[in-house]
């Protein structure tokens, strides 16, 4: 900011102008990351706890699960809808693939436990199908998503406790529970599953054409309609790899916590939604990245760790989540006002 | 073997009952304030297989209060409406609870607490288990065993609610009994393991090596404390670890000698309050639930107490496997 006084007092008006929009663009493109290093800033100088090895480990560990969300739950927002079925997803593919992997003889369904693998595959097939679901009522049949996703985090939790009459699905195998308990190198597995998911969401926005339909579906339908793009099938397909990444994160859950909950991910979804906005992506669709989601979660789990660091009551965290919210938005809207 | 204890106790009932079976059968409620936690599953499950149910001299519905007071007074109307005999009622808000509690009473319908006390003088009855009571056994389990000195850290539950409040009260009234230990954070995990364990893994992180013991306010969070210790590569053999209810994984953990808990018995809570409310319904009903037997220091006295504290469970290595076995019929 005080760059920008400087350049203003010694130069023509006309370059003035450029050079605050200039500015004006770093800040909106860049502020997310640069809040992220002043919140990190101010956080290891306050606690010495903060940047220690094992510290930054748990944050992304922390952070893995509401990232996975995240992203998924992004290209639905890059598309203009909203996914809010996302946290019932992570109890329904988190219990029936604890299910297969389970040595309990009562929990589990007949056979288990069943491979890691078919217990993994089988929680991201469930992910899928409610994908599919709330996909194809939104594209095919143009009901906003907001009811579909709001119907559907209501009937997905409702199946989670029909599945198990409530009950939780304990003692996983070891080999279910590697992915979220393991560490390769020093580092835990689920941080390599989260930059996983992240790397293959970035190629696919970034340089696929599938990646620029989506923008170009959020941006302006219409306009993406008549140049030939298959909007129904785009805005289907958004809503699979939402659901997929949910399963994704579910049976990451019950790997960490070692038992399928069915209360497990009630309102994560509004995390998800949080690091999305706060990430940069606008609710209105065609603008974002999954880079901003990235630091949208980091900053979020940052922001508990390091609350939690400083032993700041836990009230003050939602307090904080919920101006930041707000406030992402707020530079949304003044985004919008300007490209108008 | 008990199944077998339950046939023969069913067909004795159901002899019994052939020559009243014309009787009138009671039509119980009973709105819980949300069935999403494996404890009230339970509860739930067991109201369903007592015995006057099965039988058939009363027919329960169970209502999930969806953790909104708003939501259970609008079921107390229906069932107003309805014309239940008797109400069955674990508040979730202990205040907005009493609101509830008058409108059944105005309608002349007996409302029998359970779990959660109503903070009201019409409640009928209450049938539960004494949460400041739970709170202090779990505390001084963790204080015993850490010889009474070092540092604790606790975990709580929805700050506010009334069993929070309670076991709270219990925590304090252990601790205050060793003035040598240490509070080193006190903070709500909303009674999610999830929660806790990241919670749990900051703790470690803030102060290494120092914590001796972690009281839980219920399974799940002690749970997820016990997950943390061991993602942090520490030995949960290091650290004293209570929690709170008898759910599955706890029984499992207090096996594997990782934490102690204290059972809550949804069971005898449930058909407990199912005999009062029908007792109160119908003054010629008689007990038939097992569970006094098993209880006898809480003894039926003919429904006409106005609390029936049900009895907490150390869970110890000596009778986990008989509570698993139990659990998993």
């Amino acid at each position: 900011m005080v760059n920008v006084d400087q350049s203003e007092d010694s130069a023509p008006t006309g370059i003035v102008r450029q050079n605050t929009a200039i500015w004006r663009v770093i800040l909106k493109k860049y502020g997310i990351i640069t809040a992220f290093i002043v919140l990190c800033a101010v956080l290891s100088v306050m606690s010495p706890y903060f940047l220690t090895t094992q510290n930054i480990l748990n944050v992304l560990r922390q952070s893995s699960i509401n990232g996975i969300l995240a992203i998924g739950v992004s290209f639905v927002i890059l598309t203009g809808g909203i996914d809010l079925s996302v946290g019932s997803v992570v109890a329904l593919a988190g219990i029936i693939g604890a299910s297969f992997a389970t040595t309990s003889p009562v929990a589990g369904i007949a056979g288990a436990p069943y491979p890691a693998v078919l217990a993994i595959l089988v929680g991201l097939v469930v992910g899928l199908c409610v994908g599919t679901v709330s996909g194809t009522v939104v594209a095919r049949f143009k009901v906003p998503s907001f009811v579909v996703t709001l119907g559907m985090l209501s009937s997905v939790r409702g199946l989670t406790m029909l599945y198990t009459d409530g009950k939780p699905v304990p003692s996983l195998t070891p080999s279910f529970r590697w992915m979220g308990t393991s560490t390769v190198l020093g580092i835990p597995v689920p941080i390599f599953i989260l930059l996983f998911v992240f790397a293959i969401s970035w190629w696919v926005l970034t340089k696929t054409r599938y990646g620029r339909y989506i923008y170009a579906v959020g941006g302006n339908p219409r306009a993406a309609s008549t140049s030939g793009i298959n909007v129904r099938s785009i805005r289907r397909s958004v809503y699979m790899i939402s659901g997929v990444t949910a399963g994704l994160a579910g049976l990451l859950l019950s790997a960490r916590t070692g038992s399928g909950l069915t209360q497990a991910g009630i309102s994560y979804e509004l995390d998800a939604i949080a690091a999305v906005v706060i990430g940069g992506t606008s609710l209105s669709g065609g603008v974002g990245s999954v880079t901003g989601t990235l630091v949208g979660t980091l900053i979020i789990a940052v922001m508990n760790n390091g609350l939690d660091l400083l032993g700041v009551d836990s009230n003050y965290q939602q307090f904080i989540k919920g101006l930041m919210i707000v406030f992402a938005v707020l530079i949304d809207t003044s985004r919008q006002k300007e490209a108008e | 073997m008990k199944l077998l204890k339950m046939g023969v106790a069913c067909a004795v009932a159901l002899t019994a009952l052939t020559s009243v079976a014309e009787a009138k059968q009671l039509k119980i409620g009973v709105t819980l304030y949300g069935l999403k936690a494996e404890f009230m599953q339970l509860w739930a499950a067991a109201v369903k297989t007592s015995p006057a149910v099965k039988n058939g001299m009363v027919e329960v519905t169970v209502f999930d209060g969806r953790y909104d007071p708003l939501v259970q007074q609008e079921q107390f109307a229906t069932m107003i409406s309805q014309k239940f005999d008797a109400i069955i009622f674990a508040p979730i808000d202990a205040d907005a609870g009493a609101t509830a509690v008058q409108m059944a009473h105005d309608a002349g319908i007996p409302v029998v607490g359970t779990n959660t006390r109503a903070n009201s003088k019409l409640l009928a009855s209450y049938v539960g288990s004494d949460d400041v009571l739970s709170g202090y056994l779990e505390a001084k389990a963790v204080l015993t065993k850490i010889g009474c000195k070092g540092n604790v850290v606790i975990i709580d539950g929805p700050i506010g609610i009334s069993a929070q409040i309670q076991r709270s009260e219990g925590n304090k009234k252990a601790l205050a009994e060793c003035p040598n230990v240490k509070i080193l954070e006190e903070k709500t995990a909303n009674w999610s393991r999830a929660e806790a364990q990241a919670l749990m893994e900051n703790w470690l992180t803030r102060y290494p090596k120092q914590i001796d013991g972690v009281i839980g306010q219920n399974d799940e969070m002690a749970l997820g404390a016990i997950e943390a210790i061991k993602s942090q590569g520490l030995k949960v053999s290091d650290f004293v670890i209570a929690g709170i209810d008898g759910i599955t994984d706890a029984l499992l953990a207090v096996k594997a000698g990782e934490m102690t808990s204290i059972l809550q018995d949804a069971r005898a809570q449930a058909m407990g309050s199912l005999d009062v409310a029908a007792k109160l319904a119908d003054p010629s009903y008689k007990p038939q639930a097992d569970i006094w037997a098993q209880y006898p220091e809480m003894p039926f006295s003919d429904g006409k107490l106005q609390n029936y504290s049900v009895p907490w469970t150390p869970v110890t290595a000596d009778n986990v496997d008989r509570l698993l076995a139990f659990r998993s019929k």
